[in-house]
């Protein structure tokens, strides 16, 4: 029989995830999950592919905790069908280097097994986050802009 | 209570929006429907909040087909619960000058009334579409990146 996530299930599951704190996720995620956070590796270290929970703690506790200290996690939309769910929700951090308030929407896509997540893919507004996360405009903003044809000043 | 989604609506939506076949798609939306692609306005400009199904079609028929055309929409994940849908893919797009081929990742969240879209946000991996829309690397200024706290050269 296939497994289906239920509401309350995914309730608890983000109730934990919102906090951050690695002890109230743990048991939610699944040994063999698989979690990937699309995005530029070389800006935001956190993003790409992490495979076990092992690496997926790690992440979530020491390598996305060196950029950005998530203090409010609130959902915009919850779909829910089968064993899968997607969710958006506004993530708001302060940078870790100077404390810095940023704030981007983020979009979780997830299958859960035996009520623990066991694949994951966020999806966020990547330039919006790195420019919020570095502090700086990005280069591409900087007069460039996709066009006819022709990059334009704007 | 919110009027649940028919499956053969949202599937008759999405293969219209995935055809691009515009014509088909205008009986879907709702007249005040606010469509958002979430994203850089000052370098791609079809990212943004519209309103209304006139502003809508416009930006889909004409505008983005500016910067993107033949695009097609590859749905890897279709979820539905109530008066919501979710899709999780891929675009694939030319650039409508040179003729280059690209692709990156998208989620939708759709809300219907009266099985008609009255709300539509898509996520986009955003710097990965600016890279490849404008056809460069973007380089932060100093070519830093977030790391354990401090700034690092890359």
């Amino acid at each position: 029989m296939n497994y289906t996530l239920t509401r309350d299930v995914l309730d608890a599951f983000y109730k934990a995830y919102a906090t951050r704190e690695i002890d109230k996720i743990a048991p939610f995620i699944h040994d063999d999950i698989e979690w990937t956070i699309s995005g530029p590796v070389d800006y935001l270290p956190f993003c790409g592919t992490h495979s076990g929970k092992v690496a997926v703690m790690d992440m979530i506790e020491n390598k996305v905790k060196a950029v950005l200290r998530t203090f409010s996690f609130v959902p915009e939309s919850i779909v829910i069908d089968g064993d899968r769910v997607a969710m958006l929700s506004r993530q708001s951090a302060r940078r870790t280097k100077d404390g810095v308030t940023i704030s981007y929407r983020v979009a979780n896509v997830m299958r859960f097994k035996d009520d623990k997540v066991i694949e994951n893919f966020s999806l966020i507004d990547s330039y919006d986050a790195v420019e919020q996360v570095l502090g700086q405009p990005l280069a591409a903003g900087n007069g460039a802009r996709a066009g006819s044809g022709e990059f334009v000043t704007v | 209570m919110a009027m649940p989604v028919a499956r053969a609506v949202v599937e008759g939506f999405y293969k219209v929006l995935a055809n691009s076949d515009f014509a088909a798609l205008a009986p879907y939306l709702a007249d005040d429907v606010v469509w958002t692609i979430s994203g850089p306005v000052d370098v791609l400009p079809f990212c943004g909040p519209r309103r209304g199904k006139d502003l809508v079609l416009k930006l889909l028929a004409r505008d983005i087909p500016v910067f993107l055309a033949k695009r097609s929409l590859v749905p890897t994940i279709t979820l539905i619960d109530g008066d919501r849908a979710a899709v999780f893919g891929k675009l694939t797009a030319s650039r409508g000058d040179i003729n280059r081929v690209i692709s990156y990742r998208i989620c939708q969240f759709v809300r219907f009334e009266n099985n008609k879209v009255v709300e539509y946000l898509s996520l986009i991996d955003s710097f990965d579409a600016v890279e490849q829309v404008l056809g460069k690397q973007i380089t932060a200024p100093g070519g830093v990146c977030a790391g354990d706290g401090e700034l690092v050269a890359v």
